[in-house]
């Protein structure tokens, strides 16, 4: 009997959820190196990708995050669903693109097919979704606890400038520490607000303004709610005489640390200067 | 703050066409540059700018950017008491000033440009070529009008390159242009925008307690004597905190016990170094909030006392660079010596407030206030935490003064003090013992209203982070019925509440709400949340209640037979929701949820963080709604003092599973 219960066509599966800010259980090279460098690396990277967004460039680092990928041990299930409507998009851009031809050109029987649009679309989709992947690599293998000290030490030398650097790792380190507790309050605002009837409105006029007031009231809600909050942390942190330290175990960079710079570096330099020559 | 701009800017990422919604990362930002200063807001834009960094990219990080300028711009602005012309003005200069940057960064980078420049090219080439083919199709297979169809195709097509050949020609100055027009007209939609909601928000109170002191003196605050102090607060017309006597001394435990509004928390700050209004205090040196060897104070919400993110960091959060601090032991001490490395999200309310202590006792401090440490937290923490206190003797030369709402917590101190006006002990509230799960009598013979049928649930599933809250839990609830869910942290009842209420899908079984899976039907069974203040939208107490019910706010009768229903007067109709009581708060929910005759009533947690006589109020209000409107209500608690009556049944959740469920009772085959 393969009769499904009379429940169950109604119940749709969750799509997997978005995981947000929390590493991927376990430990591995990548788990295990400083905070700071990964920040560094991937700061590194951007600015290469922005100066030079080659098919080579771009490559190399797909290389290199796929095989930190490997490295981390990250399940595919990390991944977040992508919604169809993109993909539906993505091919709608792609073959618009097509379209326009231009050189390289292909032969399919006896047909001259350019590729070059194509080509500079592929180019640009795959450099978002590499930019992405490096995000994510940071966020998947990082305990958010070492990103504030991290900051702390990587902005040492701008306390030069008069920067208050310490005042931001603070800033960053409190903000990680709320950001769990407000998406759960959010969760719980936005079900409060789904138990509500909903008005019937006649005009469209009436809809919009209904639509305009929920919202400045959601607003209103969520910035009573997130102001109370940072009133009863800052008492909190009052009793505990100002802020100062944020981490109990000195973070420094060891031997990992600069290797995974040094390969980073490495690829970065092949990157410029097999583009170079090739450049316009 | 910065984590709810942050929020904000990955939903506008996950929802990139929804581009209005970017205005919404303004708020928290523009009420951050109206309240403080601007260095604020530059620390909460790099706070924010980073973690939508590491969550959505550059883009997310560009979206923060945004905010912050439009938000910063807007609160400066308002701020100053300055009108449109300013922000004109200023959007005009800092457009000009962006733009020039952006124009010469492109400039720069030449590549990208070429890039970008090459891909809007190809996307244009290609619809031109598309135009073009159908031109061309027209003209070779004629029909009526084809002529002119294809002639105009081939011109949109030709002026569509053209247009784009100029553009590009022009790049520099298009894009300058346009990026200025753009940013003046986001600031000028933005700060309408803005600037009404940030009128709205004015109203917004501020709650915070204690204030930190310019410490000069040497840090002495045992022994302390206070001699008829008294404290009204500004604005007030009756005093706070009674005259009151009394001394601490070192190493003394001093239990301080009363009603809500009886001057508990305002001693407590009188205690931590703020001015009475009248009378004296004696100390040998200053208060020392925080030093090292002054005063420490643990409060009441567990989650917002802890500060770190990792157990070990929160220990010595905020101690002065340099100081090295046995984190180990006092771990040791308070019981989590095994849990150093992990998430502070994942602690229970009563381990997180074991952690406060254990940062508290970092200070060595020579006296320790606790205000109300245990009201939010389970029975099993409860007695965890006061074990801890009560040793704190043996092994440090502090004085603790704990203030509480327990008797039974009182009476492990040295001496009491009671600073309600009659001294009336009854009022308190008494902890009492886990009754064992009862099976339910006969007298639940209505059908059943919401059925359970091997429910489970994951969050998360199909990810590394996958985590069951529930494994087949199967019951029933019956019209009528009083069913109590018992559970301590983490137990999987707030889950369980999701689920009956139909605000979750389980990942397997069912849920029915009369024979239909409940979450086809939300907002037929009414949920009243632990926090109340979440489930109240509008500003004033009629608005609320009629949006929360239905009706229109006009209709003053039904708002007053709503709020007279849970007890409230109607003269409470025209009240600010953050001018009530946490108590009303409750009441106000409940009457929003009831006028709108749920089939069930489900309450997370009622009673968390109300003192004894507003807990028995409620109770007893439930309890008549039950017998004479024969409400079905469900209470999922870790308490339960005085629920026997309200809840002649109760289920046991451990771990996501459902213990002594009496079948019979449960009424499933």
């Amino acid at each position: 009997m393969t009769t499904a219960p009379p429940d169950e066509r109604s119940e749709r599966r969750p799509s997997r959820s978005v995981v947000l800010l929390r590493p991927v259980p376990g430990s591995s090279v990548v788990h295990d190196l400083w905070a700071g460098t990964k920040l560094l690396a991937v700061g590194g990277i951007s600015v290469l990708l922005t100066f030079y967004p080659g098919w080579i460039a771009i490559g190399l680092v797909a290389a290199l995050v796929l095989t930190t990928v490997r490295l981390a041990h990250i399940p595919r299930g990390a991944l977040p669903n992508v919604p169809h409507w993109l993909w539906i998009l993505l091919a709608l851009g792609g073959m618009s693109a097509a379209f326009a031809g231009g050189s390289p050109t292909i032969h399919v029987a006896g047909v001259p097919i350019g590729l070059g649009g194509l080509l500079n679309f592929l180019r640009v989709t795959t450099l978002s979704f590499v930019l992405l992947g490096l995000g994510a690599m940071v966020s998947w293998t990082t305990n958010v606890a070492e990103i504030a000290p991290a900051v702390a030490a990587l902005g040492r030398p701008l306390r030069w400038l008069r920067v208050p650097v310490d005042e931001w790792a603070v800033t960053i380190a409190l903000a990680l520490r709320a950001f769990p507790m407000l998406i759960d309050e959010f969760r719980v605002l936005y079900a409060a607000r789904r138990l509500r009837p909903k008005r019937v409105a006649d005009t469209r006029r009436a809809r919009r303004r209904r639509w305009a007031l929920e919202v400045v009231d959601l607003i209103t809600t969520a910035l009573t709610v997130t102001l109370r909050r940072a009133d009863e942390m800052g008492d909190a942190i009052t009793a505990r005489g100002g802020i100062g330290q944020i981490s109990a175990l000195p973070s420094r960079p060891k031997q990992a640390d600069w290797i995974a710079l040094g390969i980073t570096i490495a690829v970065c330099a092949a990157a410029v200067a097999l583009e170079i020559p090739l450049g316009r | 703050m910065a984590a709810l701009c942050a929020a904000t800017a990955i939903i506008s990422i996950v929802v990139p066409f929804a581009g209005a919604l970017s205005l919404l990362g303004t708020v928290p930002m523009g009420l951050l540059a109206y309240r403080y200063r601007f260095r604020v807001l530059i620390a909460g834009a790099v706070a924010a700018g980073l973690i939508a960094f590491l969550i959505a990219g550059l883009g997310g990080l560009m979206t923060v950017g945004h905010s912050a300028y439009v938000g910063g711009l807007t609160g400066v602005v308002k701020r100053r008491q300055r009108g449109t012309g300013t922000v004109i003005v200023v959007s005009i200069l800092a457009g000009a000033v962006f733009n020039a940057f952006a124009v010469a960064a492109l400039a720069l980078l030449s590549r990208l440009r070429h890039l970008i420049f090459d891909a809007i090219t190809a996307n244009i080439n290609g619809v031109a070529a598309v135009l073009t083919g159908i031109g061309r199709f027209v003209t070779e297979h004629p029909f009526p009008l084809s002529g002119r169809i294809a002639h105009g195709l081939d011109r949109t097509a030709h002026g569509l390159q053209w247009f784009l050949g100029e553009a590009l020609h022009y790049w520099p100055w298009l894009i300058f242009a346009n990026g200025t027009v753009s940013i003046v007209a986001v600031s000028l939609i933005g700060w309408w925008a803005l600037s009404r909601v940030l009128n709205r928000m004015r109203g917004i109170p501020d709650v915070h307690k204690l204030d930190a002191l310019p410490d000069t003196a040497p840090i002495g605050p045992v022994p302390v004597r206070l001699d008829e102090v008294s404290f009204r607060y500004p604005n007030t017309d009756h005093d706070a905190l009674r005259p009151v006597n009394l001394q601490v001394t070192a190493d003394e435990h001093l239990a301080i016990t009363g009603a809500n509004g009886s001057g508990k928390t305002t001693l407590m700050l009188v205690l931590a170094g703020r001015e009475p209004t009248s009378g004296t205090i004696e100390r040998p040196g200053s208060v020392g909030l925080g030093r090292l060897g002054g005063t420490a104070v643990v409060m009441q919400h567990p989650e917002s006392q802890v500060l770190g993110t990792r157990v070990a960091d929160d220990v010595v959060w905020g101690l002065p660079p340099g100081t090295t601090t046995d984190v180990a032991q006092l771990l040791r001490e308070v019981g989590l010596e095994s849990h150093a490395e992990r998430d502070t999200g994942s602690l229970s309310g009563g381990e997180l407030q074991r952690l406060a202590v254990a940062a508290a006792l970092a200070r060595e401090p020579a006296l320790l206030i606790a205000d109300e440490v245990t009201s939010m937290v389970d029975q099993e923490g409860r007695e965890a935490l006061l074990g801890v206190l009560s040793g704190l003797k043996q092994r440090h030369r502090t004085a603790l003064v704990h203030i509480t709402h327990y008797n039974n917590e009182a009476e492990s101190a040295d001496s009491t003090i009671n600073l309600s006006e009659s001294g009336d002990n009854t009022s308190m509230v008494e902890t009492i013992p886990v009754p064992v799960a009862t099976p339910a009598m006969g007298h639940e013979s209505g059908p059943a209203i919401l059925e359970v049928t091997g429910v489970s649930h994951e969050y998360n599933s199909g990810t590394p982070w996958a985590k069951a809250a529930l494994r087949d839990v199967n019951f029933a609830v019956h019209q009528g019925d009083g069913l109590l869910i018992h559970g301590g942290n983490g137990s999987g009842k707030s889950t369980l509440a999701w689920i009956l209420a139909g605000l979750t899908v389980p990942t397997t079984g069912s849920c029915l709400l009369d024979g239909r899976p409940s979450h086809e039907q939300v907002g037929a069974v009414a949920l009243s949340f632990q926090a109340a203040r979440l489930q109240l939208m509008r500003s004033r107490v009629d608005l609320e209640v009629a949006s929360a019910a239905g009706f229109s706010p006009k209709d003053q009768d039904r708002v007053a037979t709503a709020l007279a229903v849970v007890g409230l007067d109607s003269a409470l109709a025209k009240r600010r929701i953050d001018q009530l009581s946490g108590g009303q708060m409750r009441r106000v929910v409940l009457a929003g949820l009831l006028a709108r005759s749920p089939r069930a009533l489900i309450l997370d947690e009622p009673l968390a963080g109300l003192d004894a006589v507003t807990q028995s109020g409620l109770v007893r209000l439930l309890e008549e709604l039950r017998r004479e409107q024969g409400l079905t209500v469900v209470v999922i608690s870790h308490d339960f003092g005085g629920l026997e009556e309200l809840c002649p049944r109760t289920l046991d959740l451990r771990d996501g599973v459902l213990h002594a469920v009496t079948a019979a009772a449960g009424g499933l085959s």
